[in-house]
C-alpha cells in the first residue's frame, strides 16, 4: 500500500514553478529520500507533502486521504514534520516540547488526556530524552536538540514523516544517531519517512529508494545504490562524483577536476 | 539559564497574586480623603449578603459604594483586560514590544475622543458621547489595520504590525491637527483624556464595559495553550494541526474589543498592557497558560493599587493614572529584570 501518492504535483511562488508536474509513490513502511542541488525543490516538495505550501496543480494523498481535504488537526494526525531549521521556544521544558506533537488529538481548550502523556513518555524513553525531560529546551546540545524536534514528531504518532535536512549542523556521530534512530522506527514500527539530505553517502545508505530532482524534476527515481552509482548524478551536480566501496557501503567522493 | 519553573512556584506566585488583589480591593475601597475605618467598611460590605450590621452613615455609605466601590471595580476590569490583552498581543506577535495599542486601538480611541471633545466646543467638563466616539475609533482602527495588513486572513504577524504603524500614525496626525485648530481648553481635557483616569467612574461604566471584558478576558486566557504552540512559528504550529490565522483572528479581535471597551470608559492607561504580562513571565515563566491569568489578577491588583497612589498622592487634586503606573511599575520592572532574565517566545 501506498502511504505517500504524489500526482502530477506543480507548486508554484508568485510566477515561478518551484516543483513541476511531479509523480511519486511511496510505499508504506519505507524510506524515501530527496536529494538534488541547490534550488532543485526539495524543501518545496517534502513541505507540500507536510501541507504548508499550496498545490498549484496536481494532488497529494497521505493513506489514501487527499491531503487538500484534509482539516489541519487530521492531515496532523497522518503526516509529520521535522523542519530543516526548527524554532525552538526557550524556557519550555523538554517533555512540554514533545507534548506539542499531542495537541492534534486533544485540541487547544483541553488538557493532554492520560493516553496523550503515556506516548509522550514512551517517545521520552525510545529517544532517551527522559533524563533532561524537566530541562529548558534552549540548554541541550544540538544532538540533542534534534532528537527532541524528532520526538515531537514521533509524538504525533502518525504512519507518514516529512524530514527536511534533519541532519543539518550536526557532527558526525549525532548525524548517524538521528538517522540510525530514524531507521529503527522505520523498521519496527512500519513509519514511512520522506526526507531530503545533502550528504549523499547517508542518504545511500540509509534510504529505500532515492529520487534525484533538479529544478524542479523528478530526474531519478530507484533504489537507493542505484542512484547513487549512476553517472546522472555528477551531471546534476556539475560535479565529479565518485562511488568508493567501503565494507559494502557506496561512499560518494567529489573528486577536484 | 533559569529552570523552568515548579507546580510549587507557581502555587505560590498564584497565592500571593491572589492575596495582593484582595488587599488591593480593600484599599481602594478604605483609602481616601474621607477617613473610614477598614473594618467598618469591611462590615458593611459583609452586611450586603446578610452577615452582620453595617455601622456606618448614609454619606459614609453613599462614598464607598457610589465612588470608591465602581472606581475599584472599573480599575479591576481596566487592569484585568489590559494585562491580558498585552500578554496575548506579545504571544500572538511573538514580540516583547508589543502592547493592547499596537494595531492602532491608541489612536483611534484618541481621535475618537478628541472628535468629541473639540466638537463639543468650549465647556468644563468631558462630552458624554466621549466614550462612545472613542470606542469607534479604536475598533475603526484595528478593523483598518486588519484590512490593510495583507487583507485578513492572509496576513503574517509583520505585516499586521506595520499595518497598526501606520494606521496608527495617520489616525495620530488627525488627532494633532484636531487639537491645533481647537482652544487650549479643549486640548487641555484632550490631553487630561489621553493621560487616563478612573476618576468619572461609576456602575453605569462598569456595566457598559463588564461584557465585553469578561468574555474578552475569558477568550483571551483560554488561548494561552495555542499561543504556547504557536511559540514554535507559524509553519511548524501548522504542522502541528493549528489553524493559526484563524486563532490568530479571534485572539485579535478579542484583545482589541476588550482594550477598545477599557480604553472607552478610562482613557488612554500606558505601561500596564506591556510591563505586567512581563513581570508576571519573570516569575512563572514563558508559558501563556500560567502567564495570562496570572496577568488578569496581577494586572487587576497593580491597577488598583496605582489609582489608589493616584487619587490620594496630592488630594484633593489626582495624579494621572498613566504616569503613576510608569513610576511604580519601571523600578518594579528593572528590579526583577536585574534578578532574572526574561524570555519572550
Amino acid at each position: 500500500m501506498n502511504a505517500v501518492e504524489i500526482r502530477d504535483l506543480t507548486v508554484k511562488a508568485g510566477s515561478a514553478t518551484l516543483v513541476s508536474d511531479v509523480t511519486l509513490n511511496i510505499e508504506s513502511g519505507t524510506w524515501c529520500t530527496i536529494v538534488g542541488p541547490n534550488g532543485a525543490g526539495k524543501t518545496t516538495l517534502v513541505e507540500t507533502v507536510a501541507g504548508l505550501r499550496r498545490i498549484a496543480k496536481g494532488s497529494i494523498a497521505i493513506s489514501g486521504h487527499s491531503l487538500s481535504s484534509l482539516h489541519e488537526r487530521e492531515r496532523a494526525r497522518l503526516v509529520s514534520l521535522v523542519p530543516q531549521h526548527p524554532e525552538v521556544p526557550s524556557g519550555m521544558t523538554v517533555r512540554d516540547y514533545v507534548s506539542l506533537g499531542r495537541v492534534a488529538y486533544h485540541g487547544l481548550l483541553r488538557a493532554p488526556s492520560a493516553g496523550d502523556r503515556r506516548i509522550v513518555e514512551t517517545v521520552l524513553e525510545r529517544l532517551s530524552l527522559l533524563e533532561f525531560c524537566d530541562r529548558d529546551v534552549v540548554t541541550l546540545s544540538g544532538g540533542e536538540r534534534q532528537r527532541m524536534v524528532l520526538g515531537r514528531a514521533l509524538a504525533q504518532s502518525t504512519m507518514v514523516i516529512v524530514l527536511d535536512e534533519p541532519i543539518t549542523g550536526l557532527d558526525l556521530r549525532h548525524q548517524m544517531e538521528i538517522l540510525e534512530l530514524l531507521k529503527t522506527e522505520v523498521q519496527e514500527c512500519g513509519l514511512t519517512v520522506v526526507a531530503t539530505l545533502h550528504d549523499l553517502t547517508l542518504a545511500g545508505q540509509f534510504a529505500d529508494r532515492l529520487v534525484l530532482l533538479d529544478k524542479g524534476n523528478v530526474v531519478l527515481d530507484g533504489a537507493a545504490r542505484e542512484v547513487v552509482r549512476s553517472p546522472e548524478l555528477s551531471e546534476r551536480y556539475g560535479m565529479n562524483l565518485r562511488v568508493v566501496d567501503v565494507d559494502g557501503s557506496d561512499v560518494v567522493v567529489p573528486v577536484r577536476h | 539559564m533559569a529552570k523552568p519553573p515548579t507546580r510549587r512556584r507557581m502555587a505560590i506566585v498564584a497565592t500571593l497574586t491572589v492575596a495582593g488583589l484582595v488587599v488591593a480591593m480593600v484599599c481602594g475601597m478604605v483609602v481616601g480623603p474621607t477617613s473610614i475605618g477598614t473594618w467598618r467598611v469591611i462590615g458593611d460590605v459583609f452586611s450586603h449578603v446578610g452577615i452582620g450590621h453595617s455601622t456606618l452613615s448614609g454619606l459614609q455609605s453613599t462614598i464607598i459604594w457610589q465612588l470608591r466601590a465602581p472606581r475599584m471595580v472599573l480599575g479591576l476590569l481596566a487592569g484585568a483586560m489590559l494585562s491580558v490583552a498585552g500578554g496575548t498581543y506579545q504571544g500572538v506577535f511573538r514580540n516583547p514590544l508589543a502592547d493592547p495599542y499596537l494595531l492602532g486601538v491608541a489612536a483611534g480611541a484618541g481621535l475618537g475622543a478628541t472628535f468629541a471633545i473639540v466638537g463639543a466646543g468650549t465647556g468644563v467638563a468631558t462630552p458624554t458621547w466621549t466614550p462612545l466616539l472613542a470606542f469607534l475609533g479604536a475598533m475603526v482602527a484595528v478593523s483598518c489595520t486588519w484590512l490593510i495588513g495583507g487583507r485578513g486572513m492572509r496576513s503574517n504577524a509583520s505585516t499586521l504590525i506595520l499595518a497598526g504603524v501606520a494606521v496608527s500614525a495617520l489616525l495620530t496626525s488627525m488627532q494633532t491637527f484636531l487639537q491645533q485648530q481647537s482652544s487650549s481648553n479643549s486640548i487641555a481635557r484632550v490631553y487630561i483624556w489621553l493621560l487616563g483616569s478612573l476618576a468619572s467612574a461609576n456602575w453605569h461604566s462598569v456595566t457598559m464595559v463588564l461584557p465585553y471584558v469578561a468574555l474578552c478576558t475569558l477568550i483571551c486566557v483560554a488561548s494561552g495553550r495555542a499561543l504556547d504552540v504557536m511559540s514554535v512559528g507559524e509553519d511548524e504550529s501548522r504542522s502541528l494541526g493549528i489553524r493559526v490565522r484563524q486563532v490568530r483572528f479571534v485572539v485579535i479581535a478579542a484583545s482589541s474589543l476588550g482594550t477598545a471597551a477599557i480604553v472607552s470608559a478610562v482613557g488612554l492607561i500606558g505601561f500596564v498592557g506591556i510591563i505586567v504580562p512581563h513581570i508576571v513571565r519573570l516569575l512563572v515563566g514563558t508559558s501563556y497558560r500560567r502567564i495570562l491569568p496570572i496577568s488578569v489578577a496581577f494586572g487587576a491588583m497593580f491597577l488598583v493599587f496605582a489609582d489608589t497612589i493616584a487619587r490620594t498622592v496630592m488630594a484633593p487634586s489626582e495624579l494621572p493614572l498613566g504616569v503613576v503606573t510608569a513610576v511604580i511599575g519601571a523600578p518594579v520592572f528593572v528590579l526583577i529584570l536585574s534578578l532574572r532574565r526574561p524570555v519572550v517566545r
